[in-house]
């Protein structure tokens, strides 16, 4: 492990130290923020006897398919967006006033419609999700084009490429770190999105869990929902990241 | 095949006049080069052959066809490279080939032939950043060379390089191009590098931007037998190419006073 490595260690286990004191000896009350007790007993319910319609596998895997869908269904459809709006201005002319509009509607203004138009299942949820992840993809890919360095677009002009292997071999490679910027914020909208997606009409899933919890007033089991969240999307961005490395290799500025 | 011709050429942006009158031919496979202040519109010259801008005034021609847009016919070398870097040596190289849609197998020939002439064989599957900015800029020498072009248009391309890797691949293209001749356009700033590659150097004026002077080096070349030394210390050393400089340098040095702020 680096130095940094043990240095981010350190602090994870003052705090948990903290905690733990602060909690004990009455400082914080137990009522209103769990123990380390609280919240060990609490992970080990729901992970082995299950809490709200099912166990912490359960619902962990059921946020996380919502969430990948979202995040897939957005990526494949922004992205494309983002290239053909910075590749042409008429494009850029006809679709960027619409996005103006659109775009500082927060993500969440959105449940009540996708709920009339798509009911409490999962499909509303999804279409929330991608509205969130669906503008950062834009946007990144959109600003990852223009700012392409002009000598590069002119020799491939200047090599004869056609316009179709232009896009591929060309522009999109050239805009590509900018690409998964945009991917990193559109999966990290992916979740906080999430969760407030199934705070309403869910029956499975982490916001469900965090909803009952709350209901139930049970804080030990909000922090388990809580620190859920925060593992899932860690380990999400991780694996995104190591994807970027490996697309990304050629790149000497994403080094390091 | 391979002629560039400025027929009474004007650049203007807005009330800006950049280039006046501008009249030059270059013939088949002779080598020109244009010096001139920085901002003296040299550059855009040779984007006009490119195809990357067009002229406000008069006509550019290559082999006798007015200039519409970019093509493979004429090769640019950029002062920045501008390789591909997620592509290796060869994949830069082999991108303009597979735009012609040539058979694979010629392909590879000539990309051979490519790294051979550029003395990049042993570099064909690096990534452009594992190279130095000379082993960079003789790729996109060779990216441009192997489309065999009408005409190599190079854009200050040896600017980005420090000096002793500047002599090397000053020497590198005298070399080339003695022995594969091509017609070629080349821009720059560095009076010296103009003498010792041209067969002729145009010197231009600034705003608006006009070619004051057009010298001949060739004759002067082959009659003292530049040639004859490989070195470009001893080239710069023989008393016709000191004369030379000193003629483009005076020629430059009035134009500065001229426009004495």
């Amino acid at each position: 492990m680096s130095r940094r490595s043990w240095i981010g260690l350190a602090t994870m286990i003052a705090l948990i130290g903290i905690w733990f004191l602060t909690t004990a000896t009455g400082l914080v009350s137990t009522m209103r923020f769990p123990s380390p007790r609280d919240f060990w007993s609490a992970l080990h319910q729901i992970a082995t006897r299950g809490y709200a319609n099912g166990t912490l596998l359960a619902h962990s895997l059921h946020s996380l398919k919502l969430v990948l869908m979202g995040f897939a269904t957005a990526v494949v459809t922004g992205v494309p967006l983002g290239l053909w709006m910075g590749w042409s201005r008429k494009a850029e002319a006809a679709i960027n006033p619409v996005f103006l509009i659109i775009r500082p509607i927060p993500p969440l203004a959105w449940i009540p419609l996708a709920i009339l138009w798509l009911g409490l299942g999962d499909a509303a949820k999804v279409m929330v999700i991608w509205f969130a992840a669906f503008v950062p993809s834009v946007i990144n890919t959109f600003a990852g084009v223009r700012t392409i360095e002009r000598p590069i677009l002119e020799a491939s002009r200047m090599l004869g490429t056609p316009r179709l292997r232009q896009i591929v071999e060309v522009v999109m490679p050239a805009a590509l770190p900018m690409i998964f910027t945009g991917l990193r914020l559109s999966l990290q909208a992916s979740w906080t999105t999430l969760v407030a997606a199934e705070l309403v009409g869910a029956l499975l899933g982490i916001g469900f869990v965090l909803n009952v919890a709350q209901q139930d007033i049970y804080p030990g089991m909000i922090l388990v929902g809580m620190a859920t969240v925060g593992v899932l999307g860690w380990v999400t961005t991780r694996a995104l990241g190591m994807v970027e490395r490996r697309a990304l290799a050629w790149n000497v500025a994403a080094r390091d | 095949m391979g002629s560039i011709r400025f027929d009474n050429v004007s650049m203007r942006f807005g009330t800006f006049n950049a280039l006046e009158g501008i009249n030059l031919e270059i013939g088949e496979k002779e080598f020109v080069a244009i010096v001139g202040p920085s901002g003296c519109g040299k550059t855009t010259c040779m984007r006009m052959v490119a195809g990357f801008e067009h002229p406000t005034g008069g006509t550019v021609s290559v082999n006798g066809a007015r200039v519409v847009a970019p093509g493979p016919d004429r090769a640019v070398v950029f002062q920045q490279f501008a390789l591909f870097p997620w592509k290796s040596v060869r994949e830069n190289i082999d991108l303009g080939l597979r735009n012609k849609n040539l058979p694979k197998s010629e392909r590879e020939d000539r990309i051979a032939r490519a790294l051979k002439l550029m003395n990049l064989e042993s570099h064909a599957d690096n990534f452009p950043h594992q190279l130095s900015g000379g082993m960079q800029q003789r790729v996109a020498i060779a990216r441009a060379y192997v489309l065999d072009p009408s005409v190599l248009l190079m854009d200050e391309p040896f600017g980005a390089l420090d000096a002793q890797t500047r002599v090397v691949m000053q020497e590198e293209l005298v070399r080339i191009s003695r022995v594969n001749p091509r017609t070629v356009l080349f821009i720059t700033h560095a009076v010296e590098e103009a003498v010792y590659l041209a067969d002729r150097v145009a010197i231009m004026t600034r705003r608006p931007g006009r070619i004051k002077e057009v010298l001949d080096i060739k004759s002067i070349r082959e009659a003292e037998q530049w040639d004859k030394h490989s070195r470009i210390e001893d080239v710069m050393d023989i008393e016709s190419f000191v004369h030379l400089r000193t003629q483009i340098w005076k020629s430059l040095r009035e134009e500065k006073g001229s426009d004495a702020v």
